[in-house]
């Protein structure tokens, strides 16, 4: 692992990672300055209702006559704040139950990996979908929502690295030395599997930006902002497929699924590079 | 010892079931409170509440609610629905036959496309054929399914109107047989399946596709070939049933997944399953039938996961050793 | 090889005749179907997103139950269609008493029920006790009768407390068979029961087949008393969604809409074979203002300059209400005059302040009231400043522009309002907070909307009386004159009469405003003009609707049928056939290929 380099090679060397790159940076950008590019207000309504595109509306109206560029662009925002606030949420939950568990082993790992069984094997939209109901839905509660909901993964990820990690000799040299938990777990065991969290972390920013789409297009969204979820919503619901208004339901769909494809392709390189067995297989 | 190994796998179910109880039960109790809902109406007198808490039993004990609770889920008595006033498990019992019509063909058709995809990539690594398939599995992969079924809608309803997009059967015809009703369903059950296949497919052909590239360099495949086989032969005969493996758990793992797509797809296409119950019942904030749908479709997934344990149990010689 | 061909030929011979096959017999099938019952296929299709999801109105809740109720029973005293005054229903004619506080009804005894039993003064007693007493949707409109006599089969004597008009003009409750409904304990007709079918009845249709998400459909009702209805059916299909709904009126499935959205509203219009209908409701949008007195709501949180009459005054003279309906619902809604919706057409009158748009006289009345600028352009004056939040729905987008509008339009006149966007619920909490035991509402304003019974209009004007705070009141509105009209308007029988009391409480209201009514929300229906031959605009004439939509029978009594219109259901298999077809295609394309393939290249497994 030759730290810095190999990562630049990693990123910029193949067209995946030029292409992930490309696509984040430019999402990063929109979702912060989305609001002073957009065109239009984008919550103001008009009379020229599913207008298709022309010169004054490059991708035609909504049912309410809103722009559908200006909510696309202000629309990112929250699918970039709430993919990777869920993943940041998800990486630290399951960073710290993994690390427990497998570190300490016995009965904490015994119940914390019941515990993580769970979450792995219940269907997690349905959870998701359970929890939003429950809890009246807003920004915090999707990202609270899906963060804890799609940790286990990580959970268990980390715990195997942890159990190997555990009986290599700078450890047991470290503990011999008289060393404390903390200070092992700061010093060799968390160093050496942040990759790997990082690299899973980055899978489940796709995960945590489709879920709040989905979330949304159920009715589960923030109901105050405006989301590429909640614009499929109000497009179906409006009847803008019967109307044949694909440029309001395609642009939606198609920036999620950019942007979970580059995410996704980001995650895949991460981790081929730190399991290079994997970078044989593609 | 594999009696042993089976009995673990089981008895790890069943408390993952038990787990989906209790949060079940705490979850509704807690923040769900079924006559809140019924106190806004203007009508509602505070003795119809009243009635309302005794009805659900709310007026109990915690515990003995509890107690209550997982014998009734027991003997499959889910409660009542808030808005149609149906038992919930016999709304489910209707609906379930479509869900597992849709689910089923859908993860049918996945795993045969995607595998013979998977197979085509494979063998073609490197070529055209590779990168065209990686790139469509990827691109269906990453999106949204109900956004494809929305745009199947577009245009196979819309744009070029030759099937119908909404309901399993088409309303208020009688049908002269059965056959033809049965027609009927097919012709509706095309664009959500397809929606259902196009969401799987990208797993599928994955993980097909790596499989099969982990079992062409494997030795024996290579010692097949000296033998003077040809090279179809040894691909179809040897490769394609080893690489195929990993396909069948994973067809009973994604349906965690599958339980997601149920809901968003039978949402856009009006499929009259438990997806479009959970979704009315979102709506509607009618908590049994969530409650119930939830629990359906836990169980589901459990069931599904227990089973890819005992089939790869019985399929791959490796973990009968352990 | 030229075995293997000839076996690939025959294979897909075979697939193909068989696809054929598969195509060909429905279409003959279909064919069959519809020309089978009922002559030529009689039918009124209606399509809906929803259905309802009971059709026990002790428990019921939705608009779409009522639809198909309304056409299934009929009430104590009917409207008429025209003008929604009183008309016969089960009563075929009554009689107030002279002081007004007792009323006979009498039936006409030759009355049946869809299932042959007659209709007697006991189904009329029992379901004003039960139903009136008991449904969720039902319960206040009995709540001034003291007693029920019954001295023979037709003839029911109503007892009151006090005179109360509604009991001849707006007994919103319907007539329920008592042998069928009678039967079953009180507990599970408010509980789990669902009616058996047929649904015995005494309209023009009864409910015989009900299949939940799917389809309702109604039957001439044998025993009705009137004109046998024009349609050997109506069916109500349940698409889901209203996308569906709207792309079932395009290919024709269906053949009418009750309710279609304001955005595709336009674009339906403009179809071919379809016309459109904006009719009037019972129902409005309005700016509420929170007037909660002291001595009633302690604990209320609100700007105090909210209490101020000119401020409020001013704020009406400032909205343009005219632009909000042309930008908010584009042109669909209309604009409103006052807290009575002009669909009551014989209570209604153009009130005298209608504070048409004027920004310059807003300015000019609050700088008199000594409210002075300051430097962020908002008015003050002793330390109070005008400037309110305003809560909206986040589920109604249509208010949620309003109240940007209007957050513009007042900015003119120096009143700042704070838009804030929160959930009906969020909103519901706040309206009805209390704190020890006395409400607590914590808002300055809010827009939302009430919806009236469809001919008395007694229930909007109740909402603003001092008696509803505590209950529906969320203005906190209170004025002695006002809640003595109101009381006095209930017990007047004679229309014009009631009128000019009314009219006095719009004025009141008016003066006082503590509602800004800003419009009267529309009915918007959608036809298909291939399949309904004209449509009267009915209940009431002229600006009512398409078919009295829940209100009563004689809407869908009116409607034609055009002549020879097929009511065949479209679709037929067009896609699935060519499906069928592409896959025979593409696996005898395998076959062939693969035979050749072996042929060639393996010589070895040939010779094996």
């Amino acid at each position: 692992m030759s730290g810095e380099r190999g990562v630049r090679e990693l990123l910029l060397g193949t067209w995946r990672g030029r292409f992930g790159i490309a696509v984040l940076a430019l999402t990063v950008f929109v979702a912060a300055f989305g609001g002073l590019l957009a065109p239009y207000d984008p919550y103001a309504s008009s009379t020229d209702v599913l207008e298709p595109p022309s010169w004054s509306h490059i991708l035609g109206t909504t049912e309410n006559g809103s722009d559908v560029f200006s909510q696309l662009l202000v629309g990112t925002r929250v699918s970039v704040v709430v993919g990777f606030a869920a993943a940041l949420i998800s990486a630290v939950v399951g960073s710290i139950v993994g690390l427990a568990g497998g570190y300490f082993g016995g009965w904490t790992d015994r119940i914390l990996d019941a515990f993580e069984n769970w979450f792995l094997v219940i269907p997690t939209l349905p959870l998701m979908i359970v929890l939003a109901r429950v809890l009246s839905p807003s920004l915090t509660v999707l990202i609270a929502v899906i963060g804890l909901t799609s940790w286990a993964g990580t959970g268990r990820i980390v715990r195997a690295q942890v159990l190997t990690l555990r009986e290599r000799p700078f450890v047991e040299r470290a503990r011999a030395l008289g060393a404390g938990d903390t200070y092992i777990i700061r010093t060799h065991i968390l160093p050496n599997t942040l990759p790997l969290i990082f690299a899973n972390t980055v899978l489940i920013v796709a995960v945590a930006i489709l879920s709040e789409a989905a979330l949304a297009f159920l009715g589960l969204g923030d109901p105050t902002r405006i989301s590429w979820g909640t614009m499929l919503e109000n497009a179906f619901s409006s009847g803008a497929p019967s109307a044949g208004a694909w440029w309001y339901v395609v642009p939606p769909g198609l920036c999620i699924t950019i942007l979970v494809l580059a995410v996704s392709l980001l995650g895949f390189l991460f981790e081929e590079y730190i399991n290079p067995r994997l970078r044989e297989a593609t | 010892m594999s009696g042993r190994w089976l009995a673990g796998k089981v008895g790890a179910a069943v408390l993952t079931l038990v787990f989906v109880l209790v949060f079940n039960f705490f979850l509704f109790r807690a923040v769900g409170d079924p006559t809140s809902q019924l106190a806004r109406l203007p009508g509602a007198t505070d003795e119809q509440i009243e009635q309302l808490r005794e009805d659900y039993g709310l007026d109990k004990p915690l515990l003995g609610q509890f107690a209550d609770y997982v014998g009734d889920t027991v003997t499959l008595d889910l409660g009542i629905s808030q808005t149609t006033r149906e038992p919930v498990w016999d709304e489910i019992v209707a609906a379930l036959p479509w869900t597992l019509l849709l689910v089923g063909t859908g993860t049918l058709l996945a795993t045969l496309i995607g595998a013979w995809m998977g197979v085509k990539a494979a063998t073609h690594r490197g070529t055209r054929t590779d990168d065209g398939l990686l790139g469509f599995s990827l691109f269906t992969y990453a999106s949204p399914e109900y956004w494809i079924g929305i745009i199947l809608i577009l245009v196979f309803a819309v744009a070029w109107p030759i099937f119908p997009a909404g309901q399993q059967v088409t309303p208020g015809v009688e049908f002269a047989s059965w056959f033809d009703e049965a027609l009927d369903v097919v012709d509706h059950l095309i664009l959500p399946m397809t929606a259902m296949t196009l969401m799987l497919l990208g797993q599928y052909f994955l993980i097909m596709r790596s499989s099969m590239v982990d079992v062409l360099t494997e030795d024996f495949i290579t010692v097949k070939r000296a033998t003077g086989l040809s090279r179809e032969r040894v691909i179809n005969r040897h490769a394609v049933p080893n690489a195929l493996l990993p396909l069948v758990t994973l067809s009973a793992i994604q349906f965690g997944a599958v339980a997601g797509g149920a809901i968003t797809i039978e949402t856009v296409f009006s499929w009259p399953g438990l997806g479009e119950l959970s979704f009315n019942a979102i709506n509607d904030k009618d908590f049994p039938m969530l409650q119930g749908t939830f629990l359906v479709f836990s169980f589901g997934v459990i069931f599904a996961n227990l089973l890819a344990d005992v089939l790869y149990f019985y399929l791959d010689p490796r973990v009968q050793s352990r | 090889m030229s075995k293997g061909i000839k076996v690939a030929v025959t294979v897909v011979v075979a697939l193909a005749s068989f696809a054929l096959a598969l195509v060909a017999l429905p279409a003959a099938a279909q064919d069959s179907t519809s020309a089978a019952p009922g002559g030529a296929g009689n039918v009124l299709r209606i399509g809906w997103a929803q259905d309802p999801n009971t059709l026990n109105p002790f428990v019921g809740q939705d608009e779409e139950a009522y639809t198909v109720w309304a056409l299934n029973w009929d009430l104590p005293i009917n409207f008429s269609p025209k003008t929604l005054g009183p008309a016969p229903g089960i009563a075929e004619s009554w009689e107030v008493s002279e002081d007004r506080k007792t009323v006979t009804l009498t039936l006409d005894p030759g009355m049946k029920w869809s299932d042959g039993k007659p209709i007697t003064s006991r189904d009329v007693k029992w379901s004003l006790e039960q139903l009136g007493g008991h449904g969720i949707l039902f319960a206040g409109y009995t709540s001034g009768i003291t007693r029920i006599e019954t001295p023979d089969p037709e003839t029911v004597v109503i007892h009151t407390k006090r005179p109360d008009a509604r009991i001849v003009g707006g007994l919103f409750v319907y007539v329920l068979p008592e042998h069928v409904w009678g039967k079953v304990p009180l507990s599970r007709l408010k509980g789990q029961y669902q009616p058996k079918l047929p649904l015995v009845g005494s309209g023009p249709y009864v409910v015989t087949e009900y299949e939940r998400r799917k389809i309702i459909t109604m039957e001439r009702n044998p025993n009705w008393r009137g004109e046998p209805g024009p349609y050997d059916q109506v069916q109500f299909i349940r698409y889901g969604n209203q996308d569906a709904v709207e792309r079932a009126l395009d290919l024709g499935e269906i053949d009418l809409v009750r309710e279609v959205e304001s955005s595709s509203f336009a674009r339906l219009g403009e179809q071919e074979d379809v016309s459109t209908r904006r009719s009037a409701t019972p129902a409005y949008t309005q700016l509420a203002f929170n007037l909660c007195p002291e001595r009633l709501c302690p604990d209320a949180e609100f700007n105090p300059a909210v209490q101020d009459r000119t401020v409020r005054q001013a704020i009406a003279y400032a909205v343009d209400r005219e632009k909000l309906n042309e930008i908010a619902t584009r042109g669909t809604s209309f604009v409103a005059n006052g807290i009575l919706p002009s669909y009551y057409k014989a209570f209604y009158e153009t009130p005298e302040q209608t504070y048409p748009f004027d920004p310059d006289l807003a300015n000019q009345m609050l700088d008199e009231a000594g409210w002075t600028l300051n430097d962020d352009g908002v008015r003050e004056k002793d330390g109070e400043t005008l400037s309110f939040d305003l809560y909206v729905r986040s589920e109604s987008p249509s208010t949620v522009q309003m109240a940007k509008l209007i957050a513009e339009m007042t900015r003119e006149i120096g009143v700042e309002f704070n838009v804030q966007v929160v959930s009906t619920d969020k909103l519901y909490d706040l309206t009805v907070r209390y704190q020890d035991g006395k409400p607590a509402p914590a808002f300055d304003t809010f827009i939302w909307g009430w919806g009236g019974d469809p001919y008395d209009p007694s229930f909007l004007l109740s909402i603003l009386t001092t008696g509803e705070i505590g209950g529906s009141s969320d203005a906190f509105y209170s004025n002695a004159e006002y809640d003595r009209l109101y009381r006095e308007q209930t017990g007047i029988f004679d229309t014009e009469e009631r009128k000019a009391v009314i009219q006095r409480m719009v004025e009141i209201t008016q003066r006082d405003l503590p509602y800004l009514v800003l419009t009267e929300d529309p009915q918007l229906q959608a036809y298909r003009t291939d399949e309904i031959e004209t449509i009267e605009p009915i209940c009431p004439e002229e600006t009512g609707d398409l078919f009295c939509d829940q209100v009563s029978y004689d809407g869908v009594l009116a409607l034609r049928p055009v002549a020879g219109a097929s009511s065949e259901t479209g679709g037929g298999n067009a896609g699935l056939a060519g499906l069928i077809g592409l896959v025979v295609g593409f696996i005898g394309g395998v076959i062939v290929t693969r035979m050749r393939s072996q042929g060639r290249d393996e010589p070895l497994e040939l010779s094996e």
